[in-house]
């Protein structure tokens, strides 16, 4: 047996699942923010608070400086189909999909582990992504 | 050259490295007042904050701490930007970190989905409550209480001994309910090694806690994870590492979405901290058998002490 197979015939299918879905989209994720970020600061897109203005207010508290530029928070930034076409939205976009990231492993996860029939972590999985859901909604906040 | 000599010129030049980012560090902190930092490009502040955050990225994996830990008491005494700002870039900082180094610990079982499903749960929960907490004090108030909990961090690393794989003869019952156990393939003695944990309620209540707290300074919490896993319930010191990030990479994404809908999470700062911190993390891992981390881990708690003192002035507003 060659150490790779050492090293994982132990190991559980979900975690398996787990470990290939969190590959995928972490790799995706950094790919993302990269170009999304080379994107806004060159501006090679318009941008919906020039990063001057924003550059020029950032020693203020988050409500202070939201207040005072209108900086989006949350899924504001997608308040018009148009807004996908900015440079800072682009930007935010790809940090929100690095959050989501554990949501889709853990549905992933309790797919697997409602297979199995291990009924308690499937909930647990499932619990972890409603709360992961409900962060995301903007509901506590 | 010997491998002995090559060893103590690369740890003497990572630590007069340190000592000159401190002292340079601590003089910038003073000497640059509010008006210069305004006039300074917005340009020179990111590349000055990915430079930085590379450079935290190599002494968090030589100290063998998550990056969050040094990014927001450090990054918050020497740049302009508000503490909010920070604390969004830093769950962000220790998010990414988590993720990409995920998968491979995943796959050859130490970073356990059963071990840290629970505990991110109950962890995920309270860092909510620490982000809405931490974001409705006063910045001084949150300032102060960093400090505390900096210095609190650099006294446990500095008195915190891990265990490599602890001595456990029974499993409690929880754990037994929860199906917590596991067999991990130590390649160091090519054999496999089995672990069951204990005292699962006490270490379910202490994550609890620990997510309240990196949620609120926006911290990772590996430098409290793994003592709790590893010294409390008795988690091999590798999975204990490893189950940490997962766990991670879960209360950072829960608190960092309270971030974002505050407002605190601009991608102007938070982008570049994170590429630095991860490029400067993969180049930390190919220093690590080059360098004396012993030396390192102890810069480390210097540099944290300075960052907790310098966290605690600005809380009282000196």
């Amino acid at each position: 047996m060659s150490d790779k197979e050492r090293n994982t015939h132990n190991i559980d299918k979900v975690q398996l699942v787990y470990a290939r879905v969190l590959e995928m989209v972490s790799h995706v994720g950094i790919a993302f923010l990269a170009a999304g970020y080379i994107v806004y600061v060159l501006q090679l897109l318009p941008v919906s608070v020039p990063i001057d203005a924003i550059a020029g207010n950032w020693h203020l508290k988050a409500s202070e400086m939201q207040q005072k530029l209108h900086t989006p928070a949350g899924w504001s930034i997608l308040s018009s189909p148009a807004a996908l076409l900015q440079g800072d939205v682009v930007s935010y976009l790809s940090i929100y999909y690095l959050a989501m990231a554990t949501v889709v492993c853990l549905a992933f996860a309790s797919v697997i582990f409602y297979r199995e029939k291990n009924y308690l972590y499937t909930t647990i999985a499932l619990l972890q992504v409603v709360v992961l859901l409900v962060a995301a909604s903007g509901l506590i906040h | 050259m010997s491998s002995a000599t090559r060893k103590i010129l690369v740890s003497c030049a990572a630590t007069s490295g340190a000592l000159a980012f401190l002292f340079i560090g601590t003089n910038i902190v003073y000497a640059i007042p509010p008006h210069v930092a305004e006039q300074t490009a917005w340009w020179v502040w990111m590349i000055l904050l990915f430079v930085f955050s590379f450079i935290l990225g190599i002494f968090s994996v030589l100290a063998g701490v998550g990056g969050g830990v040094l990014f927001v008491p450090i990054v918050s005494g020497f740049f302009p930007f508000h503490l909010d700002f920070i604390r969004g870039a830093g769950l962000l900082v220790a998010l990414s970190g988590a993720l990409s180094a995920g998968a491979p610990l995943m796959r050859k079982g130490l970073a356990d989905l059963k071990l840290g499903l629970p505990m991110a749960l109950v962890g995920s929960i309270s860092s909510i409550a620490g982000a809405l907490a931490g974001l409705a004090m006063p910045a001084n108030v949150v300032q102060l209480l960093l400090g505390l909990a900096i210095m609190g961090i650099a006294a446990l690393m500095m008195k915190a001994r891990a265990y490599g794989t602890p001595d456990l003869k029974e499993p409690d019952a929880l754990s037994k309910m929860l199906q917590i156990s596991g067999i991990y393939y130590e390649e160091s003695t090519k054999s496999d090694v089995s672990w069951q944990i204990h005292r699962t309620p006490l270490g379910l209540f202490l994550f609890m806690i620990i997510g309240f707290i990196g949620g609120m300074f926006g911290m990772g919490a590996g430098w409290a994870n793994v003592p709790v896993f590893n010294m409390l319930m008795g988690v091999p010191l590798k999975v204990a590492v490893a189950t940490s990030g997962l766990v991670l990479s879960i209360n950072g994404a829960a608190a960092a979405w309270v971030y974002i809908f505050k407002g605190a999470v601009v991608p102007l700062i938070a982008v570049p901290a994170i590429g630095g911190i991860m490029l400067g993390s993969k180049i930390g891992a190919k220093l690590l058998t080059k360098v004396n981390t012993r030396s390192v881990r102890m810069i480390v708690i210097i540099m944290l002490v300075v960052a907790g003192l310098r966290s605690l002035l600005k809380g009282f507003g000196i």
